[in-house]
């Protein structure tokens, strides 16, 4: 009997008027983890999202919070939620902002103040303290949204496309800080069509498409089922036996060979580690031998169709 | 509920914040000071004799006679121009380039039919002033009634000790007490608690709404509502928006008494001399007893509470300030129902109007105090008022709390009247 998930879903699915947003999804995020809501837009993220913070409610299915019953309204002082739409009160102080946001979490005033005073010194906005949100950038409105989401220590973090409109170096920035808080032992939860960042940060990952879970769990895991396993591999001494072996149909499929070194896609249900060894016997001296695993971006392409890939490519040109 | 508080703070404080309620707190009292000042003012210009010209076409000396009386009178100074009947239109036409070269205000033709018959004619620039022909039409009366006794046999002299001048006096009776407070006063009352009630429910509910946009277009409300629930952001709202309400209500209202209770000051202040300051701060002013005060104020919370809840509705609806404005029409047109039919409210407080408008929960917070001011209501019909009252904003407030719920986080095409009310179920 696996721990507990600090967040798990049940078979859970949601319609709106004409369309299914979220269909009979089940997963379980465990703790401490950072795990990464993966798909194209319109995949249904956000709703799935908005369900486990009870915005929405599922219309059927079960969403258990830390284990227990109760839903995400009671436990918000639990959970900190960063928002697709996310936006400020113009008009506040941002200090003032902050300190209503964590207290309408239920932290209390002068801890609210002292902690928001902190983070805006950490995130390096300790200048615009007394400023009026609209005198900041969309860079430094962002990191106080960010900042409003961590205020009052959260034990799970939900972040949705925490990192859209985020020049690199605050992209950075925010990334640092994601990592720092899980590190702490705060759990993760961020969604994202960005395939380079969830493959950097995340430990688990489950991948939607048109509402439907394609596929989910340890990152690691994921890729060793995605299968399809490369092997670059470098070769002294290839006369003999080693070409043998890579030329055996039933550990290679295909082998790609540059000279100095071959990428071999291996065939369906062969072991690297045999071919490893075939070349050892066959008396070869290996000086490279690399498993190199599918990127999640390959994954995400293989498994999500030629229309998330179309709408991938849209994306990328738009924040190009 | 300590969530509902915070929310009740930022509200309130953010708004007492603003350069908007700062010049709105100052203007108000500005405002009330030109309420008090102009009748001042008004009188001073009153003051000046108005230049009338009685054209006298009877040739038995009625003109003369009309013209001795209306000597008496401050506020005319009269000139008598004998003319033959035939001669009368003549007359008036070049009159009436007197008027218009303003050398003279007008000019009051009498006839022979002006005794026999009682009908006078006036022509003049001044014709909208009800106190002008107030003043002319007394004389005319009174001439035309000497006249008649005369032609009847009766001594002049004796005419003239028979006319006296009479006064009424005006004592509004409440619940079988004679109040002392006169019938202009409780007009008075009646209209100055329209007036707050109305600027005030329109002016906070429209806050509301401007709030719950607010928060809707700059998308932070997704962030509330994932630590709120709904219906407490929305209470919060309307309770926060609403004791900034009660705050400059109270500045404004402190103010005017202030103002009042110093009114032989103010009078100076605007030139007048010390008699004139005297005798306005004999003048009475209606004592208002805590009744009224507790009515005004039970109906003004609940008001603004139904309203600033309908108001709330349309802006869960909406996606822009813009499109607000357009929506609010129906709720602010509720709102004039009872500002259209006010007169009517007050030439009969217990009529069948008066008191249907004051148990509708739409029109009964407007409509109940400005009854209420003019005339004794029966205790029942208070009650009753006030519990429809109150059973329809809980009512609203419920319904407004689902639209909300739903309507904020909902961007795009407005609802129809079947979404809506899927909302409401839902």
């Amino acid at each position: 009997m696996p721990e507990a998930g600090v967040v798990e879903l049940h078979g859970v699915t949601k319609r709106f008027a004409g369309h299914t947003a979220v269909n009979d999804l089940s997963l379980t995020i465990p703790r401490g983890a950072i795990y990464g809501l993966l798909g194209p837009n319109g995949a249904g993220k956000s709703t799935t999202i908005r369900m486990i913070m009870s915005i929405l409610l599922p219309d059927t299915g079960r969403i258990a919070l830390f284990g227990g019953r109760q839903s995400g309204k009671d436990l918000s002082h639990r959970i900190g939620y960063l928002p697709e739409e996310r936006g400020l009160y113009k008009k506040m102080r941002v200090v003032d902002l902050l300190v209503f946001l964590a207290e309408i979490k239920g932290v209390a005033r002068g801890v609210a103040r002292r902690s928001a005073h902190e983070w805006l010194g950490r995130l390096g906005l300790s200048d615009w303290e007394h400023k009026r949100a609209d005198d900041l950038s969309k860079g430094m409105q962002q990191k106080v949204q960010f900042i409003a989401t961590v205020l009052h220590r959260p034990e799970l973090l939900i972040l949705d496309e925490p990192f859209s409109g985020l020049d690199p170096v605050n992209a950075q920035v925010m990334k640092d800080t994601v990592v720092e808080l899980a590190r702490a032992g705060t759990t993760i939860l961020f969604s994202t069509h960005i395939m380079e960042q969830a493959e950097k940060l995340c430990d688990a990952v489950c991948i939607i498409a048109r509402g439907t879970k394609v596929v989910d769990g340890r990152l690691a895991e994921v890729k060793r089922r995605h299968g399809g396993s490369h092997v670059v591999v470098a070769v002294e001494r290839r006369e003999g036996g080693a070409d043998r072996v890579l030329g055996d149909r039933r550990l290679v499929a295909r082998a790609d060979d540059y000279g100095g070194y071959a990428e071999l896609e291996l065939a369906a249900g062969a072991d690297p580690q045999d071919v490893l060894q075939g070349l050892l016997r066959a008396g070869a001296r290996v000086t490279r031998f690399e498993i190199a695993e599918a990127t999640l971006h390959k994954i995400f392409i293989d498994m999500v169709g030629p229309d998330a890939a179309a709408a991938r490519a849209e994306e990328d040109t738009a924040h190009a | 509920m300590h969530k509902i508080w915070v929310v009740i703070r930022r509200e309130f404080l953010e708004r007492v914040r603003t350069k908007w309620f700062v010049i709105g707190t100052v203007l108000g009292p500005v405002f009330m000071f030109g309420v008090i000042a102009l009748p001042i003012l008004m009188a001073e210009r009153g003051a000046r004799a108005r230049a009338v010209v009685v054209v006298d076409a009877t040739a038995d000396g009625f003109g003369r006679r009309l013209v001795a009386i209306l000597d008496q009178t401050e506020t005319v100074r009269p000139a008598l121009e004998v003319v033959p009947p035939e001669r009368l239109e003549g007359t008036a036409d070049s009159l009436a380039g007197e008027v218009g070269r303003e050398t003279i205000d007008g000019f009051l033709l009498v006839t022979a039919a002006t005794v026999n018959e009682g009908r006078g004619e006036y022509r003049g620039s001044n014709v909208t002033s009800p106190a002008d022909m107030r003043i002319l039409q007394t004389a005319l009366r009174n001439a035309v009634f000497a006249e008649r006794l005369r032609r009847e046999g009766v001594e002049p002299s004796v005419v003239g000790r028979a006319q006296i001048p009479v006064e009424l006096v005006t004592s509004n009776v409440r619940h079988g007490r004679v109040t002392g407070e006169s019938g202009e006063a409780s007009f008075l009352l009646a209209y100055v608690m329209w007036f707050l009630l109305y600027i005030a429910i329109l002016l906070y509910g429209v806050q509301v709404m401007g709030s719950v946009v607010e928060e809707k277009t700059s998308r932070i409300v997704e962030v509330l509502v994932s630590s709120l629930r709904p219906f407490h952001l929305l209470t919060g709202k309307i309770l926060g928006v609403g004791a900034v309400g009660l705050l400059q209500l109270g500045i404004w209202v402190g103010f005017g008494k202030f103002m009042l209770d110093r009114r032989a000051d103010v009078a100076k202040l605007l030139g007048q001399d010390t008699e004139t300051a005297m005798a306005l701060s004999r003048m009475s002013f209606p004592e208002v007893p805590f009744a009224t005060i507790a009515t005004f104020l039970a109906y003004f919370l609940l008001g603004y509470f139904l309203y600033a809840a309908l108001f709330a509705s349309v802006a869960a609806m909406v996606n822009s300030e813009s499109e607000a404005r357009q929506a609010q029409t129906p709720v602010v047109m509720l709102l004039v129902i009872p500002t259209v039919l006010m007169i009517g409210i007050l030439n009969d407080p217990g009529g069948s109007m008066a008191l249907a408008l004051s148990l509708i929960p739409f029109t009964s917070p407007i409509a109940m105090p400005v009854r209420w001011a003019a005339a004794p209501v029966p205790l029942p019909e208070l009650a009753a008022s006030l519990a429809i009252l109150v059973a329809t904003v809980l009512a609203v407030m419920w319904v407004a709390g689902r639209i909300y719920r739903v309507g904020i986080l909902m961007y795009g095409k407005k609802p129809g009247l079947k979404e809506l009310a899927r909302w409401v179920r839902g």
